[in-house]
């Protein structure tokens, strides 16, 4: 999966769990960046993540998550290593 | 990867906010992530209305979020609620403190959901019985304790509280279950303690029996657990709050009390009305036919705990009417059904017209009919009543319709169940109350009924597959075709008989057959097989008698049996010697017309004819 693609499934899945198709996601954005981005909207983010790209993060991996960036390149371990199983 | 099937971006956006303007209702209990993003939206737009109830939810673990779908649910239902969230980790602190914000706030209804981490004390590797069932009494008394708190100081106010579910760490193995002190021995023993001394203003919300439907394995999710404290794994948020969505409903008199079922492929295979009451699939050595009584079964099962049942089916009344009278499978009867409706209206108006005549409300009926044409329009035009998606498959029926669990019912009367009905049930029981302590004994109180007939239209295809399909009771395993069977059934030369066999537990149908070749005055048993379900029964004593009865009237001065031996029927290598046949070697044995009353013929079944 390309990185534009991550991207593009991410703001659909960002403006969903936001209600607010007006959100558009840069990699550097972090949970400062979004008014209502608390630890229970990013619950909700990493279960339609992990519904959405049908992966598990560890974690670690949650726990680690700073930035918009740093998600898209966990998606992007996870997807590449189930697309290799 | 699903991402061929998408549009473009801008089509996916407009596909999202199409499900996001969704109602709960529409969406599948496991779609959690839409669940919880429309409960979000729900909640964030939600008006109080001040003379609304007031709900406090009160938990050992994280609760955000199932205080949001839940207010979210109840808001869907038309109850909207005014909701305290207690503290994390809160139960005792809340409870016990008579001057806190929890009190203050005045519930109408308060929810408990404790955990098995809230027992304190488990027992000791080794802790005797007595000593078990003390630490589960003193347990549980502590929850007595918080709900006649909770009761003192609002005594107007309904408690629901969860049940305990099992630890998933199971460190003893499959000791688990076999020692007292096991942790999760203990957890059951204290859901008990809470069952037997629970008040009326309490009722136990059985997440328990939530879980296990779903599997410990799934329903834990540790992650979410070490990231946030979530109990369970949030994938079961839907099914979780819809249960005590349900219950709240229930507690307002909401409840659903009349299954209206149709009939053809429902509660049995094929249309009555092309087969006839016989043609119909029903049989119990049939998969599919064991899988309608089973279905049958189920619905008896609800009817017993109280649930109206009523028929609504396309089909002219007399042929609807026929095989709850004259099928011998049946295990629904005309006196359980207590509206019934067959006739070519549409369906819409035949359920108003059941609800009026059992003079009961559409919204308190359930609907199941296999016809996805018919739930459509149920579900078009009568909104109210919950319709339940039907599989393909009649083996899952019960499995659609029990876990749809419509009849989620916060009590149950005598009133409810029926005074006479109880009796000839709990009379019915009794006699089934089996006390033995030999095998013949056993058998005796089986109270088996057999029947030996000759095979005629209605029992000539299960004749033929017994016969092609037995293995090991059979004892010469000859092949025929149904055009075969037929041939002989109509020759002269050929008995071919079938005994079919009841008990007090169940009705088996015919489970065995033999056909004879009436060979001058021999009498050749050419064919002789037997189901493996009703082995030990004496049922091969029984059909022995029956032959014999035949042969004497026929005037047959002996009886020829033959074995030939396969790698699957040694079972009845010695059938005909322990019959009091006289083995004339090659697999051929002899009972002569003087040695008929010595044969083997004695049985606990009593003869029943047609």
């Amino acid at each position: 999966m390309t990185k534009e693609e991550i991207m593009n499934r991410l703001t659909e899945i960002y403006r969903e769990v936001f209600d607010d198709a007006s959100i558009s996601l840069s990699e550097e954005m972090t949970a400062d960046d979004i008014e209502d981005w608390d630890s229970l909207t990013h619950l909700r983010l990493i279960m339609q993540i992990e519904q959405q790209f049908q992966i598990k993060f560890t974690t670690g991996q949650i726990k680690n998550m700073d930035n918009v960036g740093a998600l898209m390149e966990q998606i992007q371990i996870l997807t590449d290593k189930k697309q290799g199983e | 990867m699903t991402g061929n099937t998408h549009g473009n971006t801008s089509d996916r956006i407009w596909q999202m906010s199409e499900k996001i303007r969704k109602n709960l209702s529409d969406i599948p209990l496991d779609d959690y992530a839409s669940i919880l993003n429309i409960a979000d939206r729900m909640v964030k737009n939600k008006k109080i209305v001040s003379d609304s109830k007031k709900i406090a939810v009160l938990g050992t673990h994280s609760i955000q979020m199932i205080v949001k779908v839940l207010d979210a649910m109840l808001m869907e239902a038309g109850l909207p609620m005014r909701f305290y969230e207690g503290e994390y980790n809160g139960l005792a602190m809340d409870i016990l403190d008579s001057h806190s914000a929890f009190y203050s706030f005045r519930p109408d209804i308060v929810i408990l959901l404790p955990s098995y981490t809230d027992i304190k004390e488990y027992p000791n590797m080794m802790a005797d019985e007595e000593r078990v069932r003390e630490m589960a009494r003193s347990a549980s008394a502590f929850f007595q304790k918080l709900y006649s708190a909770i009761h003192a100081q609002l005594p107007n106010a309904h408690i629901f509280c969860s049940n305990l579910i099992e630890p998933y760490a199971r460190p003893l193995g499959n000791l688990e279950g076999n020692v007292f002190y096991s942790q999760s021995c203990f957890v059951s023993l204290v859901n008990l303690e809470w069952i037997i001394y629970k008040p009326d203003y309490v009722t136990i919300l059985d997440m328990r029996g939530l879980a296990e439907r779903i599997g410990l394995d799934s329903w834990y999710d540790s992650t979410l657990w070490f990231l946030s404290k979530q109990g369970f794994s949030l994938k079961y948020i839907g099914a979780y709050c819809n249960l005590m969505k349900q219950q709240i409903l229930a507690l307002s008199g909401r409840i659903k009390k009349c299954l209206v079922i149709d009939l053809d492929n429902t509660i049995w295979g094929g249309a009555v009305g092309d087969t006839g009451y016989n043609g119909i699939v029903l049989e119990p050595n049939d998969p599919e036919g064991e899988a309608f009584l089973a279905f049958q079964r189920y619905i008896c099962q609800l009817k017993e705990r109280g649930v109206i049942l009523a028929v609504c089916s396309k089909n002219d009344e007399q042929n609807a009417k026929e095989p709850f009278e004259k099928n011998p499978y049946m295990l629904l009867k005309s006196e359980d059904i207590s509206c019934f409706v067959a006739n070519w209206d549409d369906k819409v108006s035949n359920i108003s017209r059941i609800a009026e005549e059992l003079n009961i409300g559409t919204d308190s009926m359930v609907f199941f009919d296999d016809n996805p044409t018919e739930r459509a329009l149920v579900r078009r035009f009568l909104p109210e009543v919950e319709v339940v998606e039907v599989p393909e498959d009649p083996a899952l029926y019960v499995n659609a319709l029990d876990s749809a669990q419509a009849f989620d019912w916060i009590q149950i009367t005598k009133e409810d169940i029926g005074r006479t009905d109880t009796y000839v049930a709990d009379k019915k029981r009794e006699d089934l109350k089996l006390d033995f302590s030999s095998y013949d004994e056993y058998l005796a109180q089986l109270q088996m009924c057999g029947r030996f007939c000759e095979v005629d239209a209605e029992t000539v295809s299960r004749f033929t597959q017994l016969l092609n399909k037995t293995n090991q009771f059979n004892l010469t395993t000859n092949r025929y075709s149904e055009a075969q069977i037929q041939a002989m059934a109509d020759s002269d030369e050929y008995g071919l008989y079938a005994t079919a066999l009841k008990d007090a537990f169940s009705d088996y149908g015919i489970i065995a057959c033999v056909i004879l070749l009436f060979d001058n005055e021999i009498c050749r048993i050419t064919d002789w097989c037997m189901s493996c379900r009703v082995l030990k029964k004496d049922i091969e004593n029984f059909t022995m008698k029956k032959i014999i009865e035949i042969c004497s009237q026929r005037g047959c001065g002996q009886i020829a049996g033959k074995y030939l031996p396969t790698k699957k029927n040694q079972m009845v290598k010695n059938l005909y010697a322990e019959l009091g046949f006289e083995a004339c070697g090659n697999g051929q044995f002899i009972l002569t017309k003087e040695q008929f009353w010595e044969a083997k013929t004695k049985s606990f079944i009593k003869e029943e004819t047609r």
